[in-house]
């Protein structure tokens, strides 16, 4: 029962807590005060309880959109294991569903974008259609080759590969660790793939495709994009250690301060970077199956 | 499950048989006939008076119907190709209905030389395996199909299904044909070369490793492929034909995964694959035709298919737009809508197939599964693109901004019966999945479909967890709404950055937005200029047959005496041949 409390608020909750950490580690590294890490919190009410305008341009699409696509990070959160290794729904392929779902809300925020009729918004969804291309496939590289190892076919195959680890297996989560934080910085829209502070509508990704949304969608919209980090933090957290959760704000928050963002010719060769990692995890783990016979899992 | 009709002719005994493959492909041509023809109805109306024989169009599609139906019943092999000439031969009459325009033309030629490539291989295939047999009746060819019949017949049935590199017809017919004719084109007819090959692999009781890989690479590349093209499309119905092609491209790794279950004695991994490949085909049927007859709706409102002078079609067309976006989800096989469903089982096959302890498999499928992941993403940035830019925004040219109103009902009624099939199969997969044993049944053990039990229970749970998020999409949007109440919402421009004189020829074009994701192709290949398939593959192919065709001229001179003189030296050499072999 605890263990169900503490899912729901670490879904809920922590995604604002999460913002607010990185917003301090900024502040820190750039020898500021900084606002309370419960910032994200009181932006988030004071933004829902406020009116919205509405681009004459839009139609139904741009009213739904946003609730369409918090919905379908809710329901990936339902489906990604939070703590000890438990999720709220768990099946053979639940990965594929997470995945499908999240596209889902993409897709919906990429349409909404393009709804505006902006020339700023439509650059915007272009970028994230192109740069989320590869992002999938890396994804499901990464966790195909772990669920060959452990022999589970679900998120559970994460976690199933600890019991019996030799060197190999070290690596291979360390790997796997490696290519879902790049997720994380690509999806979630951090430095160095894309400023959150950025001013210019011409340099952003993610910024640029909700210049629009104002009041409870951009509410939503907002603690969405918080949310979907967690949820990335905790395929993370839950192969290595839950103290993880905390360490990756301020992980962001650190990197963001210290590396400039790239180029957005170089942004390609980041996300190929994260799909030949990937390449790698599924390297080690044929030969974790084959040169040992016996294999790393009984 | 069978009845067969004996029909005592020239060529012996043509058994007309219904198994389960042959009901399901029924099934499917029935339903989606009769949609599209309700659908033509409002179609062709603009046609009428334009002194156009509509009679011989209705005829050609009455024909072309039947015929698909017969293909699927005809168990002979040689009625079998007169009734797949009859098909390529009417639906050829369809492609060419308006063909005052040169391009249908040309186009229509094409489809009709490509259909005839296509039935070379077939004849020469379903030659090899009756010489073996013996017979020209399918139940003989059972267990005679090595590895060189069976890819003739691939290579036949796939020039017709549109696998990459055969699918060089299917760009340029599916634009040329009114649309109900490639909604019934893309959506059944093309079917029915995925019915020849899973025909003939109800042959192969045993697949060979070899032909199974072969299936799913050349599978894995035509998806790939197809939406990668696609994604350069600016015409909006070859945009959808490209879409075909990477449609049949999952089906292809849905049976290819099938046969690699069944060469490694996997049945589990066989009913997974089997049983998403032939979902898939229904599913892309649905939402195929339903995208091809939305397009259709916009053709014949805007009469333009460059969607680079399209947009904001969404205030002026609402029931037709609603209807594009269903199918733009559906086939980006997003849940919780049908073309999730197939694919997930797809998924499932290659992810059991990882428990075969074989390292070939493992890269093998773990590519498999990147390479379909990647179709999906890359399926929803071409379908972005194409909503956005036709149905969103402002117009972007004269002819989308004067459109008044939606298309009539009675070409909205057969897409909304499409739209709501998607519905249906998405929400409630796992009745769909135990009906879909029954054509399973013909490849795999009808025994092992116990092991199917546990993924159904997960197909529950799908099911469930679209409902579910349909409800708390409702909850969500309610609770924003309900927070709008009472508070000032009001118009205004679009943010243009402080610039106020925004108009239409500022918005992102449908180049420039696919342009981000091709640039990166650039230093291999160039996707925006033809088909690179047709340039360094067939383009030469048809040169040098031409060149070889060339030495012949002298032979056709024109001269009617001289014809008369090659028939009489046929002749005696005829009779020189009889003679001297008696």
């Amino acid at each position: 029962m605890l263990e169900f409390v503490l899912m729901i608020v670490l879904l809920f909750l922590f995604p604002f807590l999460f913002v607010g950490i990185i917003n301090r580690t900024k502040a820190f590294w750039g020898g500021r005060q900084g606002a309370s890490i419960f910032q994200p919190l009181y932006d988030f009410i004071k933004l829902f309880k406020k009116g919205e305008v509405i681009s004459s341009t839009t139609s139904f699409i741009f009213n739904i959109a946003p609730s369409v696509t918090f919905t379908s990070i809710i329901f990936a959160g339902l489906l990604v294991p939070l703590i000890n290794q438990k999720s709220f729904l768990s099946f053979e392929g639940d990965f594929i569903l997470f995945a499908y779902i999240l596209a889902l809300g993409k897709f919906f925020s990429l349409i909404s974008a393009m709804d505006t009729g902006s020339s700023f918004e439509g650059m915007g969804a272009s970028r994230e259609a192109g740069f989320s291309t590869l992002v999938e496939p890396a994804f499901f590289i990464t966790i195909a080759s772990i669920a060959a190892l452990s022999g589970n076919y679900s998120f559970q195959s994460l976690f199933l590969i600890f019991n019996n680890t030799g060197e190999l297996g070290i690596l291979i989560i360390l790997l796997s660790v490696l290519v879902i934080f790049m997720m994380i910085l690509v999806e979630g829209c951090r430095v160095p793939v894309d400023d959150p502070n950025t001013h210019l509508e011409l340099t952003m990704i993610h910024e640029v495709m909700v210049l629009d949304n104002s009041g409870p969608d951009l509410a939503l919209i907002n603690y969405g994009s918080a949310m979907k980090m967690v949820i990335f933090s905790a395929l993370i957290a839950n192969m290595l250690h839950p103290a993880v959760f905390l360490l990756i704000p301020i992980i962001i928050g650190t990197l963001e301060s210290t590396v400039a963002r790239f180029r957005f010719s170089r942004l390609f060769e980041f996300i190929f970077l994260m799909c030949s990692v990937s390449l790698v995890v599924l390297a080690l783990t044929m030969i974790a199956l084959y040169e040992n016979p016996v294999g790393l899992i009984k | 499950m069978k009845s067969s009709l004996h029909i005592p002719g020239l060529i012996g005994n043509i058994n007309l048989v219904i198994d389960p493959l042959s009901a399901f492909f029924i099934l499917i041509i029935s339903i989606m006939s009769v949609l599209g023809i309700v659908y033509s109805i409002g179609y062709i109306k603009p046609y009428l008076n334009k002194n156009k024989s509509i009679f011989s169009h209705y005829l050609f599609l009455i024909i072309l119907i039947i015929s698909m139906l017969l293909v699927t019943v005809v168990q002979n092999a040689l009625a079998f190709l007169i009734v797949w000439e009859l098909m390529s031969l009417s639906s050829f009459f369809l492609v060419i209905f308006e063909s005052e325009k040169k391009e249908v033309l040309s186009a229509g030629i094409n489809y009709l030389i490509t259909m005839h490539v296509s039935v070379l291989f077939l004849i020469a295939g379903f030659i090899m395996l009756s010489s073996t047999s013996g017979s020209y009746d399918f139940a003989s060819f059972e267990g005679h199909v090595t590895n060189i019949p069976f890819i003739l017949l691939f290579i036949g049935f796939g020039i017709k299904a549109g696998f990459v590199p055969f699918h060089t017809w299917l760009p340029k017919a599916h634009p040329a044909a009114p649309s109900h004719v490639s909604g019934l084109m893309s959506g059944i007819m093309i079917k029915t070369g995925i019915y020849g090959i899973l025909r003939t692999l109800s042959w192969i009781p045993n697949p060979s490793k070899d032909i199974a890989y072969f299936v799913l690479a050349i599978s894995v590349i035509s998806a790939l492929f197809g939406v990668l093209y696609a994604i350069a499309q600016h015409d909006l119905k070859k945009l959808l034909a490209y879409h075909s092609i990477e449609n049949i491209g999952i089906i292809g790794m849905g049976i290819g995964i099938g046969m690699l279950g069944l060469a490694y004695d996997n049945d589990l991994i066989a009913i997974l694959g089997f049983s998403g490949g032939i979902l898939h085909i229904l599913n892309h049927a649905i939402f195929k035709q339903l995208l091809f007859f939305a397009a259709g709706a916009v053709y014949n409102k805007t009469h333009t298919r460059n969607i680079e002078k399209l947009g904001g079609l969404v205030k002026s067309m609402p029931a037709t737009s609603a209807l594009f976006l269903t199918g733009s989800v559906a086939i980006t096989g997003l849940p919780p809508l049908n073309g999730f469903i197939s694919e997930f089982l797809i998924y499932l096959g290659l992810l059991n197939g990882l428990s075969i302890k074989n390292s070939s498999i493992l890269i093998v499928f773990v590519i498999s599964i990147a390479a379909l992941a990647l179709v999906g993403t890359m399926a929803m940035l071409c379908f972005t693109k194409a909503y956005g830019v036709v149905f969103l925004g402002v117009p972007r040219g004269q002819k989308a901004a004067l459109v008044k109103n939606d298309v009539t009902k009675i070409m909205l009624i057969p897409m909304a019966v499409l739209a709501s099939l998607t519905f249906i199969i998405g929400l409630f997969p796992q009745y769909v999945v135990k009906l879909l044993m029954i054509p399973v049944s013909v490849f795999v053990n009808t025994e092992t479909f116990i092991m199917m039990d546990p993924y159904i229970t997960i197909l529950r749970t799908v099911s469930l967890s679209g409902l579910g998020f349909i409800m708390l999409f409702g909850l969500i949007y309610g609770l924003r709404t309900l927070m709008l109440r009472n508070k000032r919402v009001y118009n205004h421009n679009t943010w243009g950055c402080g610039y106020h004189a925004i108009n239409n020829r500022m918005q992102y074009t449908a180049s420039s937005y696919a342009d981000l994701f091709l640039s990166f192709f650039k230093p291999f290949f160039s996707v925006n200029y033809g088909d690179i398939f047709e340039y360094y593959l067939i383009n030469p192919v048809l040169k040098f047959n031409k060149k070889v065709i060339e030495c012949f001229y002298w032979i056709q001179s024109g001269n009617t005496q001289q014809y008369i003189l090659y028939g009489l030296i046929f002749l005696i050499f005829a009779i020189i041949y009889t003679v001297g072999t008696k």
